[in-house]
């Protein structure tokens, strides 16, 4: 067989990416619980305590938990090359994993002074980034696809290491004062080198490269992604830039337009796939992603709202941002690792039990591998909780949050159900009868 | 290329065993699919060769489908040597697809 173009050959072992999925699974719970207990600061302020406990659990224990673990098995797949290193790999999960629970307690038991707690969690958070960004750039210098999609994914490993330094700066300059700025206009800076320059740019590399594929879309315009590449870093250089010495001029989140219309350009291209897709009938892995996209649509508009909030209804300047931040992060974000968990996790262990088996021994596929109904069960679940915490942080109502928060959790337990019933898969095959052919 | 209709009897037989090899992702077999461009039996050498495509490069069970295809095949001509080669040319396009494929792609 020859082997250009395949990547099964350079996919790393399971046993790097598979923890990733379960300390995945599991944050996404503990954060769903907090968010209960979290409800009555929630409906107050943005920056209220524990808010920022349940921030930091949702972003490094689950998205970037996940989204580290996929793209060990990814990269291969988009960039026809080995991972660089499984060692590094694994130090940056243990890491990754300790920073989190550390900055999670640390935050949680006080959101304004520096702790030990915090020091050190943040401390394993950047060793944790910082093998992860060098295993991706030097895994990615390799790779002779210098696709648009690559290009968002190697930039915003950049701009990880960026947010995380930043957060550090931020969390020393409490305690040495090194320049005299408000910790919330740092925070803002580092708010959107995260959301922004790491999680939209490597979502949007990854989906891009995931959604036709899957969709079994060919022939769409790349011309949206490179215009899109080109705003959203812009947007991203100018707003950083004014963030950070004018944070008090009227009118500065305008820097975000370029932003908004590189996003609108991104969904642009999703949409044509979805619309030139194959593929009528969309699996679970699919339908929870296309429901991710349409929540999309409503973070656009309410990141929209915040460009002008401050300046023309700042009473709600609070509750919209709020409402724009959960409908990325519990929203788009979550919702597309629940649907993309179901269209890599079980493909991950098939490979795994079956590489070997296919042909001589009838074997399940690897949609056989999780329980549909479970999953169609936490569509539904996801759907009604996204839609009442988006509505109870847009009018400040505690109970409503807390609805919304029980649903999270309904939605965690189910999802981690099915993530531990793929990864403790056990191997089910048996030797295939020869059927009659005429020789 | 592509052109898998003149085929002999015993190509033939090739590509009915070819259509037991699933696409794990889509679960439709490969041969709808039009992932198979040609299949050459060589009685005289006891050469089997099968000329492939996937739908996407890098596609991650990419290798598993090529090995499936020269196990499945492996198991009847027991005698034969079974090649399976990988092309990117012509590149898949989805107007390769059969009728049945687009069928069960629903």
């Amino acid at each position: 067989m020859s082997a250009a173009g395949l990547s099964t050959k350079n996919a790393p072992s399971p046993l790097v990416v598979l923890p990733h999925y379960i300390v995945g699974a599991i944050a996404f719970i503990v954060a769903s619980v907090l968010l209960f207990f979290a409800a009555e600061d929630l409906s107050l302020s943005y920056v209220g305590p524990h808010i920022l406990s349940i921030v930091h659990i949702l972003i490094l224990g689950w998205v970037s938990m996940i989204i580290f673990g996929a793209l060990y098995q990814l990269i291969p797949v988009v960039m026809e090359i080995k991972l660089y290193s499984e060692i590094l790999a694994y130090i940056s999960f243990i890491s990754l994993a300790l920073g989190t629970v550390m900055m999670t307690l640390g935050f949680w038991e006080s959101y304004v002074s520096p702790t030990f707690l915090k020091h050190t969690g943040g401390t394993f958070v950047i060793i944790a980034v910082l093998f992860f960004v060098y295993n991706v750039l030097m895994s990615a210098r390799k790779t002779k696809n210098k696709t648009i999609e690559n290009k968002f994914i190697v930039t915003s490993a950049f701009w990880l290491l960026a947010t995380v330094l930043f957060g550090l700066f931020m969390l020393l300059n409490i305690s040495y004062g090194w320049v005299a700025k408000s910790s919330i206009d740092l925070l803002k800076v580092h708010l959107l080198m995260g959301m922004l320059g790491w999680f939209m740019l490597l979502i949007i590399g990854v989906s891009s490269t995931l959604m036709p594929m899957f969709f079994i879309a060919h022939q769409l315009n790349k011309k949206c992604l490179e215009r899109s590449y080109l705003l959203i870093n812009i947007g991203l250089v100018i707003g950083l830039f004014l963030l950070y010495f004018f944070p008090n001029i009227s009118w500065i989140s305008l820097f975000g337009l370029p932003i908004v219309i590189g996003l609108i350009s991104f969904f642009r291209y999703n949409l044509e796939a979805y619309k030139k897709r194959l593929r009528k009938k969309l699996d679970i892995g699919m339908k929870l992603s296309v429901f991710a996209f349409v929540i999309f649509i409503l973070a656009l508009i309410l990141g929209m709202l915040t460009l002008i909030s401050a300046d023309v209804f700042p009473i709600f300047n609070s509750s919209i941002y709020l409402a724009f931040g959960a409908s990325l992060l519990f929203g788009f974000f979550t919702i597309l690792i629940l649907g993309q968990m179901y269209k890599t996790l079980p493909f991950i262990v098939w490979l795994q039990k079956y590489q070997d088996k296919v042909g001589k021994f009838t074997i399940p596929l690897p949609n056989d591998l999780y329980s549909e109904k479970v999953a169609n069960a936490h569509y539904y679940t996801v759907f009604t909780a996204i839609i009442s915490l988006v509505i109870g942080l847009l009018i400040s109502q505690e109970i409503v949050i807390q609805i919304a928060s029980i649903f999270f959790v309904i939605t965690g337990v189910l999802y981690a159900y099915n993530t531990f019933m793929i990864v403790f898969h056990k191997e089910n095959a048996v030797p295939i009868k020869k059927p009659e052919i005429k020789k | 290329m592509r052109d898998i209709s003149r085929l002999s009897k015993e190509e033939q037989n090739i590509l009915q065993i070819i259509k037991t090899v699933i696409d794990p992702e889509v679960a439709v077999n490969i041969v709808d699919l039009g992932l198979i461009y040609e299949i050459n039996h060589n009685e005289e050498n006891k050469h089997i060769h099968i000329l492939m495509t996937l739908s996407a490069r890098g596609c991650p069970v990419g290798d598993t489908i090529l090995q499936h295809v020269e196990t499945a095949v492996r198991a009847f001509w027991t005698d034969y040597e079974v090649e399976v080669e990988l092309t990117w040319e012509p590149q898949w396009t989805p107007e390769m697809i059969t009728d049945d494929g687009k069928l069960a792609l629903g």
